[in-house]
This record gives structure tokens, sequence and C-alpha cells, in this order.
């Protein structure tokens, strides 16, 4: 009775809502909505036509072509590896340094290491890369120097097929890590202490309290970063673009540069196409995670 | 025991500096090759200071690309602060209706594409809002750029997320007294997200101060680029101009660094906020 009163009051407030939702989503469907849409009919149409008012309707013409295009095709598993493999160290190595930092060791100095890990994230991004491009370069960079001071064998950085997704993925989690592991710091910061206390008193190991009691409080940090990460890492586009143009040989031309190199030289309808795929991808893969991960949880 | 407690401490520490140095180490030796010339930076490249401590630079870098230092300086300032302005405001009456009316049906519609666009991989959305900026004339203007920009994730998450903390009872009792929406919005609601207000637009500058793709494609010329995109252009340029990239990259850097440090707290608790408990 009590909420069937309340409903006519309500009626009228939509309103004023309307008014205060209004910007927000003009903004949302001129340049959200509209170009995801615009982007995927553009894709069935022929890339000469795709400015004009009446495009040229292709079908699937364009999707055919991409996944003809040898280029395209080592592009996108060289796009998944190269997730999996950024992935993964993000989390694991997040995961390790939030938990030194949050373990009694480090004491007063967690706020320092706090911020130093953090600072590169709120850095733009082309600054650090340009750096990090030169600290790699094979006769002046620092890391060769200081590698072959110390009688180590020279890394190849940027100029070897065979080193440069790693010397692109140091860049990058040097730039996302910080992010990575804070929001694993506030999920331990919420951790039950007293989990952890009765485990001690059961003479629990180490181990043992991380994998059966720590671990499993930390699923909502792991869930998000993992999607987080996971839709990042699909998407690497800057750092190649500054540190390699997707050379050496292709080596880091992943999905988005590739696509953004076509969009350039005008060719929209295969761009595009490529835009299509890469959205499947990321939506099919993080809507999967949060499905496993809602089904671990029980709920 | 102890013991055991003293070399645990001294290795934990080691880590930690050790990590700390690889994240810092960057910021140094782009500082000090910022006082270096391109000729110094390749004969030493490791010295730990610089060789003088002149100025000289900012003359080389005065122009790039044909255009003042000061023009892409001032582009930065005005579509960073302009975007920033736009997307707080916005992004805040919007997550507050949605959070107030969740389940009006264009309400939720509005937030599922508000979902699908952040999932849109942000570097092939530019591809289309080129073509959008097209038919809208927009190309070239710093209105595109600015609304563009204004959209972002992690405002709208850390709004909707204080939004939802308000108690339905505060607003209830206003009702009550008699308040309108606006009122209440304007003298209950706004007093209390200050805080959050500011945090999200801090947030909010630094992420865009660092934007360069959407400028570059949305602009005709370089009288519309901010410095990052100065940066990318000097960084493609044939016959590498160390000492200036370096330089430009100080510039960037710098004002960024100097707003996070003063408010770390706020940026990292709030870049997170929702993430773990949302």
């Amino acid at each position: 009775m009590a909420a069937a009163a309340l409903q006519p009051a309500r009626a009228p407030a939509v309103g004023v809502f309307w008014l205060f939702v209004l910007p927000f989503a003009a903004l949302t469907a001129v340049f959200g909505v509209w170009p995801i849409v615009l982007s995927i009919q553009t894709s069935f149409t022929a890339s000469a036509s795709a400015l004009k008012p009446s495009p040229t309707w292709v079908g699937f013409a364009n999707y055919l072509a991409i996944f003809a295009d040898p280029v395209f095709v080592a592009s996108l598993w060289r796009t998944l590896l190269y997730t999996l493999l950024a992935v993964t160290s993000t989390i694991v190595l997040a995961l390790l340094y939030a938990l030194l930092l949050n373990s009694a060791l480090v004491g007063r100095g967690r706020t320092f290491f706090k911020l130093a890990v953090f600072l590169p994230v709120v850095t733009p991004d082309i600054a650090g890369y340009v750096v990090w491009r030169w600290l790699f370069d094979q006769s002046f960079g620092a890391l060769n120097i200081a590698l072959a001071a110390l009688h180590l064998p020279t890394f190849g950085g940027l100029a070897s097929t065979s080193t440069v997704l790693q010397a692109v993925l140091v860049a990058e989690l040097w730039h996302h890590l910080g992010f990575y592991v804070v929001i694993f710091l506030a999920n331990l910061a919420l951790c039950d202490k007293g989990q952890t206390e009765a485990a001690d008193i059961d003479g629990a190991t180490a181990l043992q309290k991380f994998w059966h009691v720590v671990l499993p409080q930390l699923r909502p940090a792991l869930l998000v970063n993992s999607v987080y990460a996971l839709i990042q890492y699909l998407k690497t586009f800057t750092v190649v673009a500054v540190m390699t143009k997707g050379g050496p040989n292709d080596a880091t031309n992943f999905l988005s540069y590739y696509a953004y190199q076509l969009f350039d030289q005008g060719r929209y309808g295969e761009a595009t196409a490529m835009a299509s795929v890469l959205f499947a991808i990321v939506i099919v893969l993080a809507v999967g995670l949060m499905r496993v991960q809602a089904r671990g949880t029980g709920s | 025991m102890h013991q055991a407690a003293r070399w645990q401490k001294i290795l934990a520490w080691s880590v930690a500096g050790l990590v700390s140095f690889v994240c810092l180490y960057p910021y140094y030796w782009m500082l000090v090759s910022s006082f270096r010339t391109s000729k110094a930076i390749l004969a030493s490249p490791l010295r730990p200071w610089p060789e003088t401590l002149s100025l000289d630079v900012l003359r080389e870098i005065a122009m790039v690309g044909g255009t003042p230092l000061w023009r892409y300086a001032l582009n930065s300032l005005v579509i960073t602060g302009a975007s920033t302005v736009l997307g707080v405001v916005v992004t805040a009456l919007g997550a507050y209706a949605l959070v107030r009316r969740p389940h009006f049906w264009a309400f939720r519609l509005l937030r599922a594409g508000f979902m699908v666009t952040i999932m849109y991989p942000y570097m092939l959305l530019v591809i289309p809002v080129y073509i959008v900026m097209y038919k809208l004339g927009l190309l070239g203007s710093y209105s595109g750029i600015v609304l563009f920009l204004a959209l972002g994730p992690i405002q709208f998450f850390l709004l909707e997320q204080f939004f939802r903390t308000i108690p339905k009872s505060v607003i209830e009792a206003a009702v009550i007294d008699g308040a309108t929406e606006v009122q209440i919005l304007f003298s209950v609601v706004m007093p209390m997200a200050m805080p959050v207000v500011a945090t999200a637009s801090i947030i909010t500058f630094l992420l865009n101060w660092a934007q360069w793709l959407p400028v570059l494609v949305v602009s005709r010329s370089p009288d519309t680029y901010t410095l990052p995109v100065a940066l990318m252009n000097l960084n493609g340029e044939l016959g590498v101009n160390f000492q200036g990239i370096m330089a430009l990259s100080v510039l960037i850097t710098i004002p960024v660094t100097l707003f996070f440090l003063i408010a770390q707290r706020r940026v990292m608790s709030g870049m997170t906020a929702g993430a773990v408990k949302g």
C-alpha cells in the first residue's frame, strides 16, 4: 500500500531526471553508440563509398577479405598470444607485489613503494614510451650498457623479432602495473584478519594460508583485474605506435595497429571489419570471464 | 625466529627497492637527458648528471613541425581543462539520474549503451568517430575534440559508486520537507558529493592530459594539436632529436606528476574505487 502510494509522486519526477541525463545521453549516443553502429555498418560497405551518403553494400566481402589476408590472421594470433602473456604476467606480478607491500615486512616504506609503482600509471603513456624506446636502444640504451658492465649477455630489445614482444611488454608493465597492484591492495585491506589468525593457530604454512585463506577472498580483485587487463591488452596500440611501428618484420603488428593503418590508407571497410572482430573477441572473453567467476562464487 | 624476520625484511626491502628503481629510473634519465645535447647523450648515455644546466633546448623545440610550442601547451591546457569540466558535470548529472531511477527502461538502455561504448576498443572507436565528426562538420574543431574526450569510464564509475552510497533516508527526508528534485540535487546531494567530484576532476584531468590519438584524428592541422601529439610527431621525425624529445617529455610529465603527488591518496583510491566493492 505504501509502495503504491509512492508511485504517483515518483512518476512526474522522471521528467526532471530526463533533463539531468540529457547531456550524458547525447554524448553517449553521438560519440559512443552511433560510431559503433556506423562502424559495424561501414564494415559491410565498400571502402571507396564509406563516407558517401549512399554507400555500396558488399555483404560480408570485407570480412572474407580480412580473413584471407595473411597479415591480418597473423596479427590476430599475435594479439591473442600477447594478450595471454601480458594478462598472466600482469596479474601474477601485481598480486605478488601487492602481497609484499601488504606484509608487515616493508612497514613504513609502503607509502613510498606504492607511490613509485603508481606514478607511471598517471604519466602520459607517450612520454614514458619514448624514454623506454631509448633505454632499450641497442648501442646507446642504458639497459644494454648496464648489462655489458655486469658482463651479462645483451638484450636484443626492439631491434630483434625474438625480443621485441618482451621489450614492449616490459614498457607496458611499467605503465600499467601500479593500477593492478593498488586494486589488489584495496582488496587485501578488506580481507578478514581473523581467518588468517585462525589458520595460524591451526598451524597452516604460509603457502597454505595464501592458497586457502587469502586467495579466495581476493576473488573480486582477481575478476576486476582480469577483465580490465584483458580489455586493455587486446587493444594495445600506443606502445607500438611510439616504439616499434609494428616492426621489426611485423613482430608487433597487433590488431589495433594494423586496423588503424588500413584506416589511415582509407580502407575503411576492412578497418571497421577488423574493429568488429576485435570487439567481438573483447565481449566474448570479458563476459565469459565474468560468467566463470560468478559460477565460482556460487552466487 | 628473530634472525629470520631480519633477513626477510632485508629481502622484502631489496625487492621493493629494485621495483621502485625500475619505476622511477626512466623519469631520472628523461630529466638528465633533457639538459644534455643529443651528441653528448650518444657519447655517454649513462652519465648520472648533465654537463650543464642550460635551458637552450627550449629554443630548439620552440617550434615543432612549424607550429610554436606555446600553441601546443595552450591547446593542452584548454582542451584538457574544458573536457574535464564538461565531462565531470555531464557525467555527474547522468550518473546521478541513472542511480536515482535505475529501473526506468530508457535509463537502463542508456547505461547498457555506455557499457558497450567503454568495452569497444578505444583506439578503433576513433575510426568511426572520425566519420561522425565528418558528418557533424566538427573535424578540425576544438569542440569536436573536447566533446569526445568528455566521456570516460573511470569518472562515471567513481561518481555512480558514490551516488549509490547516499542513504535513501536522506533524500526521503528532503522530499518530506517539500524540496523539489532540483533543490535536492543542489542543496543536499552536491554538497555531499564535492570531495568525489574533486577526485573525479583530478583523475579526468590526468587521463585527458595524456590523450593523443583522438586529438590527432579529429584535428585537421597542427593548430589544434596538444603536447602529446607534438611529442608523437617529434618522435616520428627523421634525424632524431634526443634532447628535444626528452625535454618535451619532461614538459608533459611535470604538471601531471606534481598534480598526482599533491593529490596521490585521492587519485589512487579514486581510480580503483568501485572496482573491488562495486
